[in-house]
């Protein structure tokens, strides 16, 4: 029973093994006898392939965990993209640089008082002593704002001081690397800010978004250029290569880029208030809110963090394709949805987390991976993507016990309310219905 | 009034008993898990006759007639219709058998018209497959000249006013061939013309043979009205009078007189310290048709260790004056609102609970509580802010805090990470009212907190109260149930339609002083209140 429990419990870990070992199996091998699936070089190609998908799954996550959804992200990267092989490729005041030199000086802002602010609070709390007195409650500290003021101008100085000498001549992957993923940040704030200020459904708005960021970034790319090739040594500087290279020769950077994003988001998700906010307002907003949580900070938060994944993941794109594009996170949204689900986060908000997407992502790139090495026709491979997905949330939202009790009770009249196989404990099955119930009212 | 006309073949006798029986239930009890929310009720209906049920809120009288109704199959006792016994098991069976509802909320789909609402899911067609529009809005015609309603049949829903629509319900209703219908407080959103309006419609159908069961909490209403009364009172049948042997005094005694709660008030009652001071709340609610006023003219003060009651019934704005001084409600607000003598500005719940405010709200699984999280992480969220250290969750403490309060208020739970979803109502309660003590309150507003739980559990909580108000805490209560408020509060304000219509002591305070109070009365007499 308890074996049973656990299986359940760790059943993605399970999916991930089993789709690992059904890879190396069936892999074909190479003359000497090598299995090619086990092969470093295309273990370390799958981890590339999902890197990208991974960063926009690894901001998604955040988003659908608060019970929203973000369809912009593959768009926002295109534009990124964009503006990232344009800052790379083409000196002075592109398009590309009038919109992300501003927009790094703002975010550099932004982020800079938020941090003097945090801190400050922190400090001046720390000096009360932890336990409070019962009938007496400690007012928050009064703001001081000239202090984070002043520390913002500074930091939007900064920016500006390290952006503008390299509108004259290229931007350098240190330029680009900061510069893209705030464009794309800004992206996702406004689409939050909208959802939240206009009490709009993220679905609508971030469709919108979509549609309306893949117009920018055609518009920026220009009518001629609907490719925008980075060939680094001619006309963009070599250390851009860096991005496509393996790290002391072992680990692809695309993969550590999006391991070190899964890792940090999931720390804040696990061991900060923001992150517990996070899935409070995806568990029941309402209640959230009346907690005196400030829901519509939060959700802008996650939106905007979605967004600056999307722009890391374009520098990526430019990196590994050499070569920023309008078209280039077409659909892109809709994978990172999948991997998203398939790691077992619920749509509905509150229930996952960013384990779940990594092994997601895992699984969805070694599938194709599996699929490319047998051949398989492209076409077949999407029906066949299809149904693993299915497969695998099916077998994500239906606890195991409870799919093979509705096949063993499909014959007599009627399953039993609860199956006998919960009794003992019904936190988890008991907690799924109710789980259902609440979002119902 | 019980000796009106009766149809020739049926005057022999004077009484409505000589009309046919056409519902009668013996025995009927139900209970929700654990909550006896019916006991061995007993009613009796007969053809052409008006009967008002009455009880005060949680009686059981919508849970009757859930059962009448077929909403809820699952229920101890015998139903007989025109004799034979009978079980729905669906709305569905108990439509066929000609017995209709009108909720109290109206279920109607606001974008389409009046015809397609009274005809939806039995549109009639044309060859089987194709809606027949024309008949339809005819049919609709007919019907709603029989009924003496003047509308439009393809009007949108939407276009109309709130007392149109229920009169749609009605012809709705009727266009089923419903020999009894059932019309849960059908005069809660209608102006004085439209109850006139819908009373003569109700004589009319009565007349005609139809049965009708009255809900109403406006006891006026039902003297005017009814043939007889049947009075619930916690789930039990109380009495069933002709009209002509009942005043509303009779009523009102009928629906609050009960012993007194079991315990001994243990409230100071203290004349302390004034904590909160409400002076002048007014909230306005933004609608279809302009602003609609909510509030006006709320004034109170709460002091140190004392407890406020706030009594009315329901849609009298008593949620919403704890929501106003909370931030939660959306509107337009006025007033002004001190706490410890400083004047505050609160705009949103964060506001309220920087400020020492704490709200436990009426419907713990919708507002209160994340079910599918931990007793933990319930206790600790409005603290997690403070409880953090630098940006950084501190998990001991989180448990520290939980642990304090599970033990404090007594919740009986397998340990602090159990599912919030799994505990009993009380302990659920006890969870909501232990996250918002984790934040160290001054003013505790408490909105029914009692509902859905057992007598055990109520008997803790009003423990828990006592101890919280001797403890220092200012507190501001909410409830539907008199007894409660009475053994609670230190002092009463009760609102009736969103205005103060009177403070009471608990010397001054009885159910019958506070059920007058609180009755709604027309809206020309709503200013002398003030």
């Amino acid at each position: 029973m308890r074996v049973l429990r656990l299986l359940s419990r760790t059943k993605l870990y399970w999916g991930l093994a089993l789709i690992f070992l059904i890879g190396m199996l069936s892999s074909p091998v190479t003359s000497k006898g090598n299995n090619i699936f086990l092969s470093y070089g295309n273990l370390l190609d799958v981890l590339r392939q999902v890197s990208i998908t991974g960063l926009i799954a690894t901001g998604m996550t955040g988003v659908i965990l608060t019970a929203g959804i973000d369809l912009s992200v593959g768009s926002v990267m295109a534009i990124c993209s964009v503006v990232c092989a344009m800052l790379l490729t083409m000196p002075g005041w592109t398009p590309s640089a009038m919109m992300g030199v501003p927009a790094f000086a703002l975010v550099a802002m932004i982020v800079a008082v938020a941090l003097a602010q945090f801190t400050i609070h922190n400090l001046a709390r720390s000096t009360i002593s932890n336990e409070v007195a019962p009938g007496k409650t400690v007012l928050h500290p009064k703001r001081n704002l000239a202090l984070p003021a002043i520390v913002g101008l500074i930091a939007a100085a900064a920016a500006l001081a390290f952006t503008l000498p390299q509108v004259e001549s290229q931007f350098g992957v240190w330029g680009v690397l900061l510069v893209t993923p705030c464009v794309g940040l800004l992206f996702g704030a406004i689409n939050g800010i909208i959802i939240v200020a206009g009490r709009l459904q993220p679905f609508i708005v971030t469709l919108a978004m979509m549609v309306t960021a893949l117009g920018i970034a055609r518009l920026t790319a220009g009518q001629n250029n609907a490719v925008l090739p980075v060939y680094t040594g001619s006309n963009a500087t070599a250390d851009f290569d860096v991005l496509r290279s393996l790290i002391f020769g072992i680990f692809p950077m695309p993969g550590l880029f999006f391991i070190a994003a899964a890792l940090v988001y999931g720390a804040v998700l696990r061991f900060t208030p923001f992150g517990r906010y996070v899935y409070a307002i995806g568990g029941n907003e309402e209640a959230a809110r009346l907690s005196g949580i400030n829901v519509g900070r939060v959700k802008i938060v996650t939106y905007a963090i979605s967004g600056m994944l999307a722009g890391i993941a374009a520098v990526l794109f430019v990196a590994q394709y050499r070569q920023g594009k309008p078209d280039a996170g077409a659909g892109l949204e809709l994978d990172a949805i999948a991997a998203v689900v398939i790691g077992g986060t619920s749509l509905m908000g509150g229930r996952g987390g960013l384990a779940g997407t990594f092994c997601g992502v895992l699984i969805f790139g070694l599938l194709s991976n599996i699929l490319q090495l047998h051949n398989i026709n492209s076409n077949l491979q999407l029906v066949l993507k299809g149904l693993i997905i299915i497969g695998t949330v099916l077998v994500q939202e239906r606890n195991l016990g409870e799919l093979l009790s509705n096949l063993r009770f499909a014959a007599p009249r009627s399953v039993p309310k609860e199956p006998a196989a919960h009794h003992g404990q019904p936190s988890e099955s008991f907690s799924r219905q109710l789980g259902g119930s609440a979002h119902d009212t | 009034m019980s000796s009106r006309p009766i149809d020739g073949d049926m005057s022999t006798g004077t009484g409505i008993h000589n009309r046919p029986l056409v519902l009668s239930c013996s025995g009927i009890s139900k209970s929700f898990l654990g909550v006896l929310a019916l006991r061995n009720v007993f009613f009796e209906l007969h053809a052409g006759e008006v009967h008002a049920l009455v009880g005060e809120n949680g009686a059981g009288k919508s849970t009757l007639m859930k059962i009448f109704s077929g909403v809820d199959p699952d229920y101890a006792g015998t139903i007989h219709i025109d004799g034979q016994e009978i079980r729905f098991a669906s709305v569905r069976d108990a439509e066929a058998a000609g017995v209709a509802i009108i909720h109290q909320e109206l279920n109607l789909v606001p974008e389409l018209t009046v015809t397609e609402n009274i005809f939806l899911g039995r549109e009639p067609l044309l060859a089987g497959l194709i809606v027949n529009r024309r008949k339809a809005a005819a049919d609709a015609r007919v019907l709603l000249n029989r009924l003496g309603i003047d509308l439009d049949p393809e009007t949108r829903i939407s276009t109309l006013r709130v007392g149109e629509q229920q009169l749609v319900e009605i012809a709705k209703a009727l266009s089923v061939s419903a020999r009894i219908l059932i019309m849960d407080e059908p005069t809660s959103a209608l102006s004085p013309a439209e109850c006139r309006r819908l009373f003569t419609i109700i004589r009319q159908l009565a007349s005609g043979g139809v049965a009708i069961i009255y809900i109403s909490h406006r006891i006026e209403e039902v003297m005017l009205l009814a043939d007889r009364v049947t009075v619930l009172r916690d789930g039990c049948h109380v009495i069933t009078e002709p009209i002509g042997a009942l005043t509303q005094e009779k009523i009102i005694t009928a629906m609050v007189g009960r012993e007194s709660l079991g315990t001994t008030p243990g409230s100071p009652g203290s004349g302390g310290r004034v904590v909160l001071s409400v002076r002048d709340l007014s909230l306005d609610v933004s609608t279809r048709r302009g602003w609609r006023t909510v509030l006006r003219g709320i004034s109170f003060d709460v002091g140190e260790g004392e407890i406020l009651g706030i009594g009315g019934l329901l849609g009298s704005g008593r949620t919403e004056i704890l929501e106003t001084i909370f931030g939660s409600s959306i509107g337009r607000r006025s007033g002004e609102i001190r706490l410890d003598g400083e004047a505050v500005s609160i705009a949103s719940p964060r506001d309220a609970r920087r400020h020492g405010l704490a709200m436990v709200t009426e419907d713990r699984k919708a507002q209160g509580l994340h079910l599918l999280a931990t007793v933990r992480d319930n206790i600790a969220l409005p603290s997690l802010g403070n409880i953090a250290r630098f940006g950084l969750r501190s998990f001991a403490s989180e448990a520290r805090v939980a642990e304090r309060e599970v033990k404090e208020l007594g919740i009986r739970c397998t340990g602090i990470g159990q599912i919030a979803g799994t505990l009993s109502g009380g302990n659920q309660q006890k969870v909501v009212i232990g996250k918002w003590l984790a934040t160290q309150p001054r003013v505790l507003l408490l909105d029914e907190p009692t509902r859905g739980i057992d007598v055990g559990a109520k008997q803790e909580i009003y423990e828990l109260i006592f101890g919280l108000a001797r403890g220092g805490l200012a507190i501001v209560l909410v409830s539907s149930e008199l007894p409660e408020l009475l053994l609670l509060a230190d002092r009463i304000l009760v609102v009736s339609e969103g205005w103060p219509r009177g403070v009471l002591s608990r010397d001054t305070a009885s159910e019958e002083v506070i059920m007058k109070l609180a009755a709604p009365r027309t809206r020309t007499d709503s200013a002398r209140a003030t």
